[in-house]
This record gives structure tokens, C-alpha cells and sequence, in this order.
């Protein structure tokens, strides 16, 4: 008996319901787009960060009371294998710099040894005039703009590097410009560059990415730091502390206006089914006076209402899972993954949403039938 | 009498009308808080960037090859050439004066370090903190800009010198250069250049997380005295709040229209700041500190790109919402139009009216929706970056009538199918 009124109750009012329905579905698949992006936006952004570069950097420590003569301390290179095995996952390979200042075609420059394929795709900021090509095979090096500007550096053509007495040629040159420190110096391979100081096997310093929140990189510094207790490890400060702020400010701004947008979602489908209840008012009046239980009455209606927030939760959530997907495409050239707690969450969501709306029809229960029938 | 039905039908059934005006008005809040934030985000995120640092960098033109590794540069103080430190005020006098946050001017002397008995051969690092500085043609008006602008990641223990020249020099010694060298707050160092030696008191150490660790922190003007190049300075780093670029701003100023060349010049793009900069310090070379402006570009279009995204989707949502709800309230009133049409009206009639009401309460939900979004937007905006974001009255008509056109859509197809059926079988109550 029961389901013979519901199916009743649902043929006759078909586009009520349907339009009740779609109220639903697009509330849904927003409430289920929004928190699949919140769950996942972070992420994403985080990864977006990498073009901020290394954020890690590893220098020999001078040891207190040495006397220092302008150069800097110097590591060993095999330094690089032990920050390999302890910077953990989430990690950029570290990146070798030696410094020295030699002179080409007369004049000083600062010649900065490093493996080169390395540094032209972890520092992306290096906007070379023509693609550099295999930065492994050849003798190369990448010189910055003022440098080419000032030691006549062309495109293609060999450098010559001078320090002191040894000299070292480098085949071929390929332009770049930064706007910052590197536009005024030389990348070489690291091997010719410690050929040319006469410093085999020795690196002034290490540069790496720690991928994540502040504080992964604050861990990664800790295990490094353990790891090579003779090394001074550190967070560029520039870097790490910047992006740490503008992370979380980012993070604070997606929550608040998700936690808005479903805020008002609900809002909005709440008072869509508040409509959609008033409208049995007859129904339940009709059905009091013929004599029903107001409690069957009331569960009836609640039924077909709870029904339609969960198949409007479920199709909506599929929309949703689409639509975050989409923009996750539109926005970071990749889908956002969606996360399986959304689903329960949304049909609860719509579920509890249609219920509430559906709370007046609680408030007849007191109401005489003849009062109702009669519009009142 | 028209207005007369309409006024009655909404005085006789407040409740269902409430009920479709608040699906209206919580439709429109939606958009409306969402567009407030989307339109507001790339300036509010554009000033946290300002962390990364400065984004421009001010050179002399022919000058000579830096030597700089990490911020400090270690040339000779007779090699290169030098800027007016004098023209620095106009900065302030640019098109785009108020997006410059802050600049920097340095000057670097290569020195000895005398600490109890032990030399150091090290670099003094003049540069302005907390300066004021003169703008030119303004009524005597001044900003106060240095390294706290530009370098906001630098910090001291103990505290920063003090421009005034008092009893004695002040100065602040890199964490790094310190610790080898045990020199500690409170004590004196002996910087030598050439034939010049002076003692500074030693005020904070600075950490820096680079090169500046190694180095001797000085105000410009002791720097210069050093140098003995009064009033000058090798390199500036300017620090300004920029739009992303896209193809437009990428394109040469020298090929574009009149019209183009206004809009760039008019849009704080980074190439259009660095090149009104240099219009005001003529000889110089002002480049793009690519590392910070372009991710910066890069996440803040990201970042916009979703906020707009969501905008649209809450936009989609509170439509079909909408629509759903009005196409309900007139399904409902079949039993009216089925009255109407009895008594009389003709379909015109009947339909004006109802698409009156829609519109009506189009209108009185939008405005309220308008102001409970914007109010909401208020608060997300306080919220996340510490202030409101700007009151757009512009968005006010788009919203109302955004809301009439969706409200008039939802009843459309209703009211055309109650138009159509015979009074008789409607008011029977099939």
C-alpha cells in the first residue's frame, strides 16, 4: 500500500519533481565539484610552485677562526650521493655550483661550474634564445646575457676561459637571459670548471627543490642536516618563506569561498524544497481527513523527498566528478582526481538538505484537515 | 488595474513568493560573493608575491661585467659605472607610482675586517633601510622605502642601524662572516678601503639565507663615503605590484598602434612599470628578475583561472536552481491562469502578468541577493587577505538582470503550456 501511493504520488506530480530534481542535481554537482577541488587544489598548486626553483641549499661551513681570503669553502662532490639517499621523495636532484672568477677575452667573469641539463630544467627561469640542445654531449656552456653582451659570446661560437695559467675552451655557446645573478656569469660543466681552478672533486654549494607545505621542507633540511653534520644546511629564505605565506593565504582563500559557495548552495536548494513540501500541503490535509495516521502520512512525503535527494545527490556527484575534472583540465592542464569521500558526503549533504526542507510539513501536523483543505 | 492584480497577487500569497524570492536571492548571493572574490584575487595575491622580493632590476647602461654571486657583487669600486642616487625620488613620479612597493639602491666596497687582532677580507654592503626619500614636483611629499621593502626575508638579531649619522657608525655583520669571526652585538669592527679605515659599532647580525651572510651591512651613505663615490650607487632592485603578462603585454612597444602602446602603457604590466622606470632614470637598463614575475605570473593565472572557473560553475548552479523554482511557483498556479482565462483575459493578459511578477521578483531578489553576496564577499575578503574587496556597483545591474532573465526562462515554458489548455478541465483540477 505504501508503495502504490508513493509510485502514485511521483507519476502524478512528474514535473514537479523533475524540476525539484534538477534543483537538486545542480546543487549537487556543484557541492561535489567545489569539494573535490578543495581537497585537490592544494596539490596542484604545490606542484605549480616548481617554477620558483631550488629552495634547499647545502655550503661547506668554515670552520670558526679560519682565515678567509675571498674564496668560499669548498665540499667534496661526493656529498651529492649522501643528499640523494637522505632528501627523501618529493625532491629535485641537488644541483652542484663551483664559483671561480676567470677571465675571458681579457675580462673577469664569474664562471659557475654545473651540470647543465640539470640547471636548464630546474632553473626555468633561464630563457634561452635558441633551445640549447643535449647539454651532456659536447663541451657547452650557457652564458648569461650581460656576459655574451660584454665577452662577445655568440650563439653556436667557442668561449675561451682563462684561470691563471690553465685554460679551458668550451665548444659551444648557448645564450641566456634571467634578469638576475646568472645573466652576469658563465655555466660550464662542473668537470671543466674544476679542471680550470685546479679543484678537482670540490663544490662551493648544492641547490634543490623540496616539493610541499613549509614543512616538509623544514624536515628535509633536518635530515640533511643530520646526514652531513659538516655541511650548512638551509632553506633559501627567499624563497621557502615566500612561498610558504602565499601558500597558506591561497589555501585559506579556497576554503572560504567553497565553504561559501556550498553555504549558499544548499541555501538555495533548501528553499527550492521548501516549495516543492508546501505544495503537499493538500495531500496531507486530504489524506488526514480520510483518516491516516499523520505519522504514514508524513513518512510517505518524507520518502519521496529523501529519494529525491539521493538520486539528485548520485547524479549530481557524477556531474560534479565532470565538472571538477574539466576545470581541473582548463585550469592546471591535468584532471582533478576525485576523492571518494565526496560522494557520501554530497548525497548526505542534499539528502539533509531536502529533509530540512521538508520540516514544515511537521509543522501540520497539529493543523485540523479542514483548515488545510480549505487553503488556509 | 493592471498594477492593481499584480499588487493583490503579491499581498494574497506571501509564502510562496518568499520562498521563490529567497531561491533568488541566495542564487544571486552566490554569484555575486564569487565574482567579488574572482575580480578581486589576482590584486590581493599580487601584493603576498611581494615576499618573493623585488621583481625588477635597475643597472647602468655600459656599465662593466658584474661579478656577483648571490645578491653581492665584488668588482672594485673604480670598475663600472655608477647611478645618481639624487634621481631615485622620481620613481615615485611614474604612471604606475603607486604599484612601485618598494625599491633598493647597493653599493658594494670591497674591505678589510679588523675584529680583536684577525682581518678579514670581506664586502661592505651599503644599502637604505627605512629611508626616506624626496619625490620630486609633488608638494614636498616623501616615501620611505629600503631593504625591509625589498628584502622583506631578511632578518636580524639584535637590530637594524639607524640612518642618522650618531656617535658612531652603525652596522650589521652577516650570521655567517659573525660566527667565524666571533664578533657579537655590542662590539666594533675596523673596515678598511684603501686609504680609508673607520670603526663601526656593531648593532645586529643578519641572516639571509645567501652570500649577504658573508658581508658587512652598512647604511649607502657610509658605503659611499668608503667608496669615496658620494651620492652614487651600482645597482637598484625595485619591488612593484604587476599584472600577469599575456600575449599582449609580450609584444615590442615599438611596433605597437597608438591605441596599443596606451593600453600596455596602461596596464601595470612588468614590462610597461620597467619601462616608464626607465624613462625617469635615463641611462639605465631595467630588466625583469625573471625568477619571481614569471612564477609569479604563472601561479597567480592559475590561481585566477579557478577562482573563475568556480564563479562560473556557482553561476550554473544558482540558474538551474532558479529556473526550477520559478518553473514550480507557476506550475502551481495553473489553477489561476485557468481562473483568468475563464474570466476573460485573453493569453497576452495572463502571461504579462505572471511575467511581470517573475520579473518584479526578479528584481527584488537580485537587489537582495546583490547585497547579502557582497557582504559575504566582505567577509571572505577580511577572512583571507586582511581586507574587503572593492565595492563594484557595476555588478549590480548584471546580477538583476541575470536574475529577471532566468526567472522569465523558468516560467517561459509553463506558462506557455497553461496558456494553451482549456479553463474547464484545469479548474475541474486535472
Amino acid at each position: 500500500m505504501f508503495w502504490r501511493i508513493l509510485l502514485q504520488l511521483v507519476r502524478v506530480s512528474r514535473t514537479r519533481l523533475l524540476l525539484a530534481l534538477a534543483a537538486v542535481i545542480s546543487g549537487a554537482a556543484v557541492s561535489s565539484a567545489l569539494l573535490n577541488i578543495h581537497f585537490d587544489a592544494e596539490r596542484k598548486l604545490t606542484q605549480e610552485f616548481t617554477t620558483l626553483g631550488p629552495n634547499v641549499v647545502l655550503s661547506a661551513r668554515a670552520s670558526a677562526g679560519s682565515e678567509n681570503h675571498g674564496a668560499a669553502p669548498l665540499a667534496e662532490q661526493s656529498v651529492l650521493e649522501v643528499i640523494a639517499q637522505n632528501a627523501g621523495a618529493n625532491t629535485t636532484r641537488a644541483i652542484p655550483f663551483l664559483y671561480l672568477v676567470a677571465r675571458a677575452n681579457g675580462r673577469a667573469v664569474i664562471v659557475a661550474g654545473t651540470t647543465l641539463s640539470d640547471a636548464a630544467q630546474n632553473l626555468p627561469w633561464l630563457q634561452f634564445e635558441r633551445a640549447p640542445g643535449a647539454l651532456g654531449e659536447r663541451r657547452a656552456c650557457l652564458v648569461g646575457a650581460k656576459a655574451a653582451a660584454q665577452l662577445g659570446g655568440e650563439n653556436g661560437a667557442a668561449l675561451e676561459l682563462a684561470y691563471g695559467e690553465k685554460k679551458v675552451t668550451c665548444a659551444s655557446v648557448a645564450k641566456f637571459s634571467s634578469g638576475g645573478a646568472e645573466d652576469n656569469q658563465v655555466l660550464v660543466p662542473l668537470g671543466d670548471a674544476q679542471e680550470l681552478s685546479g679543484r678537482a672533486g670540490k663544490i662551493t654549494l648544492a641547490q634543490l627543490r623540496v616539493k610541499g607545505p613549509a614543512q616538509s621542507v623544514e624536515n628535509a633540511v633536518a635530515r640533511l642536516a643530520k646526514a652531513l653534520p659538516a655541511m650548512e644546511v638551509r632553506a633559501i629564505r627567499q624563497i621557502a618563506q615566500a612561498e610558504g605565506q602565499i601558500l597558506s593565504r591561497i589555501r585559506v582563500l579556497i576554503f572560504a569561498t567553497v565553504a561559501m559557495i556550498l553555504a549558499l548552495t544548499a541555501l538555495c536548494v533548501l528553499s527550492t524544497m521548501t516549495a516543492l513540501a508546501m505544495e503537499h500541503r493538500h495531500d496531507v490535509g486530504l489524506m488526514k481527513a480520510l483518516g491516516g495516521e499523520m505519522n504514514s502520512v508524513l513518512k510517505l512525503f518524507l520518502s519521496e523527498i529523501a529519494a529525491l535527494g539521493v538520486v539528485g545527490g548520485l547524479l549530481g556527484w557524477a556531474g560534479g566528478v565532470w565538472l571538477s575534472a574539466w576545470v581541473g583540465r582548463q585550469v592546471f592542464d591535468t584532471a582533478i582526481a576525485p576523492r571518494a569521500e565526496v560522494l557520501p558526503l554530497t548525497v548526505a549533504l542534499m539528502t539533509g538538505v531536502a529533509l530540512a526542507g521538508a520540516f514544515p510539513l511537521r509543522l501540520l501536523s497539529r493543523v485540523r484537515p479542514a483548515v488545510i483543505l480549505r487553503g488556509e | 488595474m493592471f498594477l492593481r492584480i499584480l499588487g493583490e497577487s503579491f499581498a494574497r500569497n506571501p509564502r510562496r513568493k518568499l520562498l521563490a524570492g529567497a531561491a533568488l536571492a541566495l542564487g544571486m548571493a552566490v554569484t555575486t560573493a564569487t565574482l567579488a572574490v574572482a575580480l578581486d584575487v589576482g590584486d590581493r595575491l599580487a601584493r603576498e608575491f611581494r615576499a618573493l622580493g623585488a621583481n625588477l632590476l635597475v643597472t647602468p647602461q655600459g656599465d662593466t661585467l658584474p661579478l656577483e654571486i648571490g645578491g653581492v657583487d665584488y668588482r672594485p669600486v673604480d670598475d663600472g659605472a655608477f647611478l645618481s642616487e639624487a634621481e631615485l625620488g622620481k620613481l615615485r613620479t611614474i604612471f604606475w607610482r603607486l604599484n612601485i612597493v618598494g625599491f633598493s639602491p647597493f653599493l658594494e666596497v670591497p674591505v678589510e675586517v679588523a675584529h680583536e687582532g684577525h682581518s678579514t677580507r670581506t664586502t661592505v654592503l651599503g644599502a637604505w633601510r627605512g629611508h626616506t626619500v624626496a619625490v620630486p614636483e609633488s608638494g614636498g611629499e616623501t616615501f620611505v622605502t629600503g631593504i625591509d621593502l625589498t628584502h622583506p626575508w631578511w632578518q636580524v638579531e639584535g637590530r637594524w642601524f639607524g640612518e642618522e649619522s650618531t656617535a658612531q657608525t652603525e652596522c650589521v655583520v652577516g650570521a655567517q662572516l659573525a660566527r667565524r669571526r666571533t664578533i657579537r652585538v655590542g662590539e666594533e669592527i675596523t673596515v678598511r678601503a684603501g686609504e680609508q679605515e673607520r670603526t663601526l659599532l656593531v648593532v645586529g647580525l643578519l641572516t639571509t639565507g645567501d652570500a649577504e651572510e658573508e658581508a658587512v651591512v652598512v647604511p649607502l651613505a657610509f658605503a659611499q663615503q668608503l667608496a669615496g663615490r658620494p651620492g652614487q650607487f651600482r645597482r637598484l632592485l625595485v619591488s612593484a605590484l604587476t599584472k600577469p603578462e599575456d600575449e599582449f603585454a609580450r609584444r615590442d612597444p615599438g611596433k605597437m598602434t597608438a591605441e596599443e602602446y596606451d593600453r600596455w602603457y596602461c596596464t601595470p604590466y612588468i614590462s610597461a612599470i620597467g619601462y616608464q622606470i626607465k624613462e625617469v632614470l635615463p641611462g639605465t637598463e631595467v630588466r625583469t628578475i625573471r625568477r619571481v614575475a614569471e612564477s609569479e605570473g604563472h601561479i597567480l593565472g592559475r590561481v585566477s583561472g579557478l577562482m573563475w572557473l568556480v564563479t562560473l560553475a556557482a553561476l550554473g548552479a544558482s540558474v538551474l536552481a532558479i529556473a526550477a523554482t520559478s518553473a514550480t511557483t507557476v506550475l502551481e498556479r495553473r489553477g489561476e491562469v485557468a481562473l483568468m482565462k475563464a474570466l476573460g483575459a485573453g493569453n497576452g493578459m495572463v502571461s504579462a502578468l505572471f511575467l511581470a511578477e517573475q520579473v518584479l521578483l526578479a528584481f527584488v531578489g537580485g537587489g537582495l541577493g546583490y547585497a547579502l553576496g557582497t557582504g559575504l564577499a566582505h567577509v571572505v575578503g577580511r577572512t583571507v587577505f586582511g581586507m574587503a574587496p572593492e565595492m563594484r556597483w557595476g555588478v549590480l545591474p548584471m546580477i538583476l538582470g541575470i536574475a529577471a532573465v532566468v526567472a522569465l526562462a523558468g516560467s517561459f515554458v509553463p506558462l506557455r503550456r497553461a496558456a494553451r489548455f482549456a479553463p474547464a478541465p484545469i479548474l475541474r483540477g486535472e
